[in-house]
């Protein structure tokens, strides 16, 4: 069996600093490297990682790979994909799939036209409390389920990279970056679709350093089958949290009570060099496991991971979240 | 002179009253429970012979022999109660939420400003002394604005063979929104300030009388709370817990991380634990919420303090609960701007 060729798009999302590591330690992949098209940001993590950098992204798909990991700005996933597809290599994009509907739909719609796999890096499928969580669910074994409390709360990520408090780059805020896994997570875990949003956000949080886009957000979903959740998406944990964030879910059945804790997996770790208390995860690698599931499917074989629709329609609830603040009511999901 | 204390109810809260109460005069306060009345002998008579005070079979006769009516009795009775003791003069003690209806709650405050008698309304939530040492954290500037503010609140569904089951006639209690959530719909305001929008949902329509909600409100402030309240946990969890995100830092409570997965079924539930919970910490007998609480009412009663919960407190929190409930209800975000206490 030869090796699948992937590389990645664009060093703009930090999590391809995380994918690296996980695709060269996969056996039946070859990582061959990276393009850019911020140079001195390409040639910094070329160095780093000691990775090929391509001199473009078409110089990479003329060289010829199976897929491509994109890890672009949010606004510029699309034109990304586009360019992948036209190539007739696989994607999978980076999370929100896309910063408007419109968009996201046309990303489906040309790989589907392509027929190029498109997949959406939802990480949580793969972690591995959550997907005890969906055994627990789709097993009955909390009955039929009313009703889900979900937080998906981190530092602000500027801290990380600059554009993810620029509106035009990210789509937004808090909600734009923290509405999207516990909603792919719900759809996922209940097999039934949200149809109502009602949203609040404000501008408290990380003024300073995000001074044009939300960095509170409560979102408040109501589902198909009747199923009610919330999700905090804030950017509520200080900088010198333990970790970056977390991500919770209280889900109320009728045969009781789950909590489920995405990033609990840790060891308090004390250090003389920062002077805080900061957590060290020892759980399973969830991204490792959604990039083996990405070459799984680049080979045909079956793929559960999250898929340009599951994709679509978590940004169709971002979006509903962001006209239900305009208005001040609740607004249907397109 | 000795503070004379006419107790309404004898049950779940009555009891707790009448234990704050005879604790400080076991700690030699010049207080009496001069009398109490009850509907519900089962509790009435054990309560009266542990304390040694008397039963009585009015409220005239209550309101006669007492300087203070502390009304325990079920939501939907506090308002004629208590314009009856205010129109004797007789300072108010009452049990959250104040009132059933908007209407009733703000006739309670009107009225007893214009008798001039105290209304003290027991949101004890205040006094527990995590909640209040987040408020000091709050107060004293040390996390910055308050931004986002999650408190949680969820016990199982109280049992309804107790005298206590007027908790499960919404037109008595006003539902858990009212009952449970209440304490934080109080406790959000404390620390968010003024609650102009409320957004609910909830799950009663789905199951046996239990109850769970989700509820955002939106603060003047800026500053938006979610609140989740429930009756739906398995007998006998309680659980409680603030997070308050500010500018400047976030208090977590409680402390501790959870693990990866827990589950609790209603299959494994205890159900020879207590009929209504309680949540508790263990604190030595001086700390005790409901014992501090007491313990501040007498002394606004007697010297005047200001009180940590004004009557116009009560009668928001029962504002926000309501709206809560209109929301759950209708589907769409409630107003409160421009409504006036």
């Amino acid at each position: 069996m030869s090796k699948l060729r992937i590389g990645i798009f664009s060093f703009a999302h930090l999590h391809a600093e995380g994918y690296i590591g996980a695709l060269r330690s996969l056996p039946d992949v070859d990582f061959i490297g990276f393009a850019d098209d911020d140079r001195a940001r390409g040639e910094h993590f070329a160095n780093v990682f000691d990775a090929r950098l391509f001199p473009s992204y078409e110089a990479m798909l003329d060289e010829g790979a199976d897929g491509v990991v994109i890890c672009s700005e949010n606004s510029r996933h699309l034109p990304l994909i586009e360019l992948a597809a036209k190539a007739k290599v696989g994607i999978l994009s980076e999370k929100p799939l896309a910063t408007t509907l419109a968009d996201a739909e046309r990303a489906v719609m040309v790989c589907d036209k392509a027929g190029v796999l498109l997949k959406v890096a939802f990480p949580m499928r793969f972690n591995a409390p959550a997907m005890e969580m969906h055994h627990l669910i789709s097993s009955g074994g909390l009955g039929t389920i009313y009703a889900v409390n979900g937080t998906n709360q981190g530092e602000c990520p500027h801290y990380h990279r600059a554009w993810f408090v620029d509106p035009a780059l990210a789509g937004g805020g808090a909600i734009a970056d923290h509405t999207v896994h516990v909603t792919d997570m719900l759809r996922w875990m209940l097999k039934c679709e949200p149809v109502e949003v009602y949203a609040e956000a404000n501008h408290i949080l990380y003024q300073d350093v995000a001074p044009k886009v939300e960095t509170g957000g409560i979102v408040s979903l109501k589902f198909a089958d009747g199923t009610i959740a919330t999700i905090d998406c804030s950017w509520s944990k200080p900088p010198y949290y333990p970790t970056w964030g977390g991500l919770t879910m209280e889900i109320i059945g009728a045969g009781g009570l789950a909590t489920l804790n995405g990033f609990g997996q840790n060891l308090n770790v004390y250090r003389h060099s920062n002077q805080r208390a900061g957590w060290s995860a020892w759980g399973s690698d969830a991204n490792r496991a959604m990039l083996a599931d990405f070459a799984a499917a680049l080979r045909g074989d079956e793929s559960r991971g999250a898929s340009g629709i599951d994709g679509m329609r978590a940004v169709a609830v971002v979006e509903a979240a962001y006209q239900s603040i305009r208005i001040g009511q609740p607004v249907a999901v397109a | 002179m000795t503070l004379k204390i006419g107790l309404i109810g004898s049950g779940f809260m009555g009891a707790k009253h009448a234990a704050g109460w005879m604790r400080l005069v076991q700690l030699g306060y010049p207080v009496e429970i001069a009398g109490c009345l009850s509907l519900e002998p089962s509790t009435a008579v054990p309560l009266s012979e542990t304390y040694g005070f008397p039963l009585v079979d009015s409220l005239d006769t209550l309101i006669g022999m007492s300087d203070v009516i502390d009304i325990c009795s079920p939501t939907h009775l506090h308002h004629e109660q208590a314009l009856k003791a205010a129109d004797a003069g007789k300072q108010i003690v009452c049990e959250k939420p104040l009132a059933r209806t908007v209407a009733d709650a703000a006739e309670m405050v009107r009225v007893c400003e214009a008798k001039g008698v105290k209304l003290l309304v027991g949101h004890v939530v205040r006094f527990f002394p995590e909640y209040a040492a987040a408020k000091g954290i709050v107060e004293r500037g040390d996390i910055g604005d308050p931004a986002v503010i999650r408190l949680t609140r969820c016990s199982f569904k109280p049992q309804s063979d107790r005298p206590d089951s007027w908790f499960h006639n919404p037109a008595y209690s006003g539902g858990m929104i009212l009952d449970l959530m209440i304490h934080d719909f109080d406790y959000a305001r404390w620390i968010g300030g003024e609650v102009t929008r409320v957004f609910a949902r909830n799950i009663a329509s789905r199951t046996q009388g239990g109850d769970y909600a989700l509820v955002t409100l939106r603060h003047a402030s800026g500053a938006i709370s979610h609140i989740e309240g429930g009756w739906a946990y398995p007998k006998p969890m309680f659980r409680t817990g603030l997070e308050i995100a500010g500018s400047a830092g976030l208090i977590e409570h409680p402390v501790g991380r959870a693990n990866p997965i827990n589950v609790y079924l209603h299959q494994q539930a205890d159900t020879s634990a207590p009929a209504i919970a309680v949540p508790g910490s263990p604190l030595l007998p001086e700390d005790d919420p409901y014992m501090v609480e007491i313990q501040h009412f007498y002394e606004v009663l007697v010297h005047d303090v200001s009180p940590r919960v004004t009557a116009r407190d009560g009668l928001a929190a029962v504002r926000i609960a309501l709206a809560a409930v209109e929301s759950a209800a209708s589907g769409h975000p409630v107003d409160l701007e421009g409504v006036g206490a």
